[in-house]
């Protein structure tokens, strides 16, 4: 890339060749006005506030679409721009609904603050008075097309960013507005994810969160901490707004992160509404059908007494979050791994992460890194979806496979027992009747690609294995399995999203990393394979409370201490098992039924956004979570509650040993050094 | 030296914006030194008298409104827009939506703290209602403008103190708000 030089209002600035004026002018501190601008999506020059004058050009260029080139000269602030800049804010306040007055964004506006930027002190253009639609019909987000200003940012993050293309624009000139599904009402829609990105987005009052919308501006809030979202595995990174000790919104932070700033609809949601549940603010024992309060003292007097008793007859487990940070794992394990020498240890979705990690392990074992991070599916030419439902299991994944497919051109394969979550986009549907044929598919698809690419791709010369064989062994047309072929083929990066109800059996799992080895799926930082794991940390849970095998439910145990994060439910065989148990002690922020009817003791624990520490995010980085709000009351931190309960118990727990994923993400080998395995090997 | 005339009235609007220029607190002992309010909501007065300044707030949604712009601009040599209804129509505009007589409809027949079943719509010895709520400047010429729903306290005191000065101010970004 060469590099430019322009001179921008006397200023020399740097630039790279590609870059737009905007851009440059950014970089080298320059201000230009911008309304319709949002960096990370396509510029597109609409409301015209970025106009600038270039030397020896007669007409105004919008900064934020015009390519810089060597030697420009430009001008941003002459009085003729910044006469022209006013018109277009008077055009557009006298062609909509804007009256500050009555608009719930009044004070947190883009468009209020370029035109008293700009000293709009009247209009001077006729009013026109046009009415407009307020679909009010979204439980959740409004859209008030009367304050719309028609800079389709909502439209672009919708495409760009979430890719379900949910929004649109109709019609033209004054009458264009933002459409939602050809026409229907956003309630309507079957294709928003309700993940609000459009509302985070909008400069105006026209698409808003009603659950946000009276809460307090963004200006007037007291701090705006940033965190992580703690619910899935992608572990977005999210702006908490608090205000007089409250949450008053949760944002995901800019557009220019991989996954566009956004946060899906379980973020969106879940986060902000949890900070309003009902707390477990005291130590409570049972008695009887009830609870009643006690000190922190007595509550653990008596869990270390039941405690004890139950670990000296080898009848007590612990079953804690993967929403802990690392840091709570590690101080789990020290008390209760290395203090207490308990085996009986693991986390809800164990299954799920014992079976990725037995699939990856010969993989491990080579030196190589089994898996990529997530949003490396945006550099991919084929996604292929192993079971997955990503909307469900963790939606910003589905954005990617979307914006990949839609935006990125790459093909869809889906390859499970159930028919694609994205029916529309999808190449291939190749859905067996049962996870053996499924696996067989897997096995079958790599055993023919790796003849394929040995000899030429000359499928001819292909002597081990058939296609009619494989779709014999998956119960599959011959055409479907040369399908899938030849969409793996033609990619040369594909990448491979494994759902986590694959993961229960390894084999399945290591079978799909040796596809992904036969088809080259090699990314910088490891193997193209991105495996849903379920929540916040459930990586971090890899080195640290995670049981090498499965010990809930095989044994009634006297004792079993539970530590929840309350954030999502717990599974049915887990609380089986859990209620089976003699004496339950559950810690936990809130009273998330129905874990808490299982409990003999209830110990409060600090929410989400009052706890710090790190996750191992699948998008391969160790990120972390703040404090939001400091805990109130009798709300106490695990590491002095733990403290307190290991002196009752009359151990010293050593301190936590080296951060749980700290070599998760290392690999000493590039991917493409890596070699496929023998399933035998995964299944003894 | 005599003190500047000024005349102030209050047309469709709340009284916000009179009510900001009383929160310019003490320091009105020291303005009205230099200004005598010879008209206004806050002051006897049956007839607009001749004025320097001439502050309106309020936009312009019956005849009457429109006839005392008028009659402002006549009497008063710099015509001053007060806030949001003034100078861009403000809440007023809620009704410019739709058309006058769904207005008319919705205040005297069809609002729920309303009980008149026969439905008299009262048209004699009133104003009438204009087609649309205007701002004042699309009735009269008005020199100032001063946005704001109420502009600050400061501002209005500041737009007196320039207009005292001998200046015609434009209210600069820093003082002005919308809300």
């Amino acid at each position: 890339m060469k590099d430019i030089t322009l001179n921008i209002d006397g200023k020399i600035c740097k630039g790279t060749e590609g870059d737009t004026i905007l851009e440059v002018a950014r970089s080298n501190d320059v201000y230009i006005p911008t309304l319709c601008f949002l960096e990370g999506l396509t510029p597109i020059g609409s409301c015209r506030m970025c106009v600038v004058e270039v030397e020896n050009n007669p007409k105004m260029m919008t900064a934020c679409t015009t390519p810089a080139q060597d030697g420009m000269v430009v001008s941003t602030g002459t009085e003729k721009l910044r006469d022209y800049r006013r018109q277009m804010l008077e055009l557009i306040f006298a062609g909509r609904n804007h009256f500050c007055m009555y608009c719930s964004q009044s004070g947190d506006c883009e468009l209020q603050d370029m035109a008293i930027a700009h000293g709009m002190d009247r209009v001077r253009y006729p009013y026109l008075y046009a009415d407009f639609e307020n679909d009010a019909t979204h439980r959740d987000i409004q859209i008030d097309h009367n304050r719309c200003i028609l800079c389709l940012r909502c439209i672009r993050v919708c495409a760009e960013k979430v890719g379900t293309h949910t929004l649109d624009l109709q019609k033209r000139g004054w009458n264009a507005t933002i459409v939602t599904d050809l026409g229907r009402k956003l309630g309507e829609s079957s294709t928003c994810t309700t993940c609000g990105a459009c509302a985070q987005v909008c400069p105006t009052g026209t698409i808003t969160l009603r659950e946000f919308a009276y809460r307090g501006r963004r200006k007037d809030c007291d701090s705006v901490v940033e965190s992580v979202c703690p619910l899935c595995s992608v572990g977005c990174r999210i702006k908490a707004y608090v205000r007089t000790g409250s949450i008053a919104r949760v944002e995901g932070t800019a557009v220019n992160e991989p996954d566009g700033g956004q946060l899906c609809q379980k973020g969106r949601w879940t986060l902000p509404r949890s900070a309003e549940r009902e707390r477990i603010s005291v130590p409570m024992i049972r008695e009887g059908s009830h609870y009643r309060e006690a000190t922190w003292e007595e509550a653990l007097d008596l869990v270390a007494k039941q405690f004890r008793k139950a670990h000296e007859a080898d009848s007590d487990g612990v079953l804690v979050s993967s929403l802990c940070t690392d840091e709570e794992l590690g101080l789990f394990v020290s008390l209760f791994k290395d203090g207490l020498g308990m085996e009986r240890i693991d986390t809800f979705d164990g299954d799920v992460l014992r079976g990725f990690v037995k699939g990856f392990e010969p993989f491990r074992k080579q030196g190589v890194r089994p898996f990529t991070a997530a949003h490396k599916i945006l550099d991919s030419d084929c996604i292929v979806n192993l079971s997955a439902d990503p909307d469900e299991e963790a939606p910003v994944i589905a954005s990617y496979i979307r914006v990949g497919v839609l935006r990125n051109g790459a093909s869809l394969v889906n390859i499970s027992c159930s028919p694609s979550p994205f029916r529309d986009i999808t190449d291939v549907d190749a859905v067996t009747k049962t996870p053996a044929e499924n696996i067989r598919l897997i096995e079958g698809l790599a055993g023919m690609v790796e003849a394929l690419k040995a000899t030429g791709g000359d499928p001819e010369k292909t002597v081990q294995v058939t296609a009619a064989e494989v779709a014999e062994k998956a119960g599959l047309t011959e055409e479907m399995v040369v399908k899938i072929l030849g969409s793996l083929m033609d990619s040369k990066k594909p990448v491979f999203v494994l759902g986590g109800c694959l993961s229960r059996d390894p084999a399945t799992v290591a079978a799909s990393v040796n596809l992904a080895i036969a088809c080259g799926a090699f990314f910088d930082d490891g193997i193209g394979m991105v495996p849903l794991v379920v929540s916040g940390n459930s990586l971090g849970t890899i080195n640290t409370v995670l049981a090498d095998e499965p010990w809930l439910g095989k044994k009634k145990l006297d004792f079993m201490y539970v530590y929840s994060t309350g954030l999502v439910p717990e599974d049915e065989a887990s609380l089986s098992a859990i209620s089976g148990s003699r004496f339950v002690v559950v810690q936990c922020p809130f009273w998330a039924h129905p874990l808490v009817n299982l409990a003999d003791v209830l110990l409060p624990a600090p929410a989400w956004f009052e706890r710090s520490g790190h996750y191992c995010t699948i998008e391969g980085e160790r990120r972390r979570l703040s404090v939001v709000i400091p805990p109130k009351g009798e709300v106490r931190g695990l590491a002095s509650v733990l403290k307190d309960l290991s002196k009752d118990l009359g151990v010293t727990p050593e301190k936590p040993k080296e951060a749980p994923c700290g070599n998760l993400f290392a690999s000493e080998k590039p991917p493409a050094a890596a070699r496929m395995v023998s399933l035998e090997e995964v299944r003894d | 030296m005599s003190k500047v005339k000024v005349a102030t009235v209050w047309l469709e609007a709340c009284a916000g914006c009179h009510m900001s220029f009383l929160d310019i607190d003490e320091r009105i002992v020291e303005l009205l030194e230099k200004i005598e309010i010879v008209y206004s909501p806050i002051v006897d007065g049956k007839k607009i008298p001749k004025a320097t300044v001439g502050v309106i707030d309020g936009a312009l949604g019956n005849d009457e409104e429109a006839h005392l712009a008028k009659e402002m601009r006549k009497q008063c040599d710099i015509i001053v827009a007060w806030g949001d209804c003034a100078v861009f129509g403000g809440i007023n505009c809620m009704r410019n939506f739709s058309d006058r007589e769904c207005a008319l409809k919705e205040a005297y027949v069809d609002s729920p703290s309303t009980v008149n079943p026969e439905g008299v719509i009262p048209r004699e010895d009133i104003p009438h209602l204009l087609p649309k709520a205007i701002p004042v400047d699309y009735e009269v010429d008005v020199d100032v403008y001063v946005p704001g729903c109420p502009p600050d306290a400061d501002t209005i005191l500041w737009v007196f103190q320039e207009l005292l000065e001998g200046r015609i101010p434009k209210v600069p970004s820093e003082k002005m708000r919308y809300d």
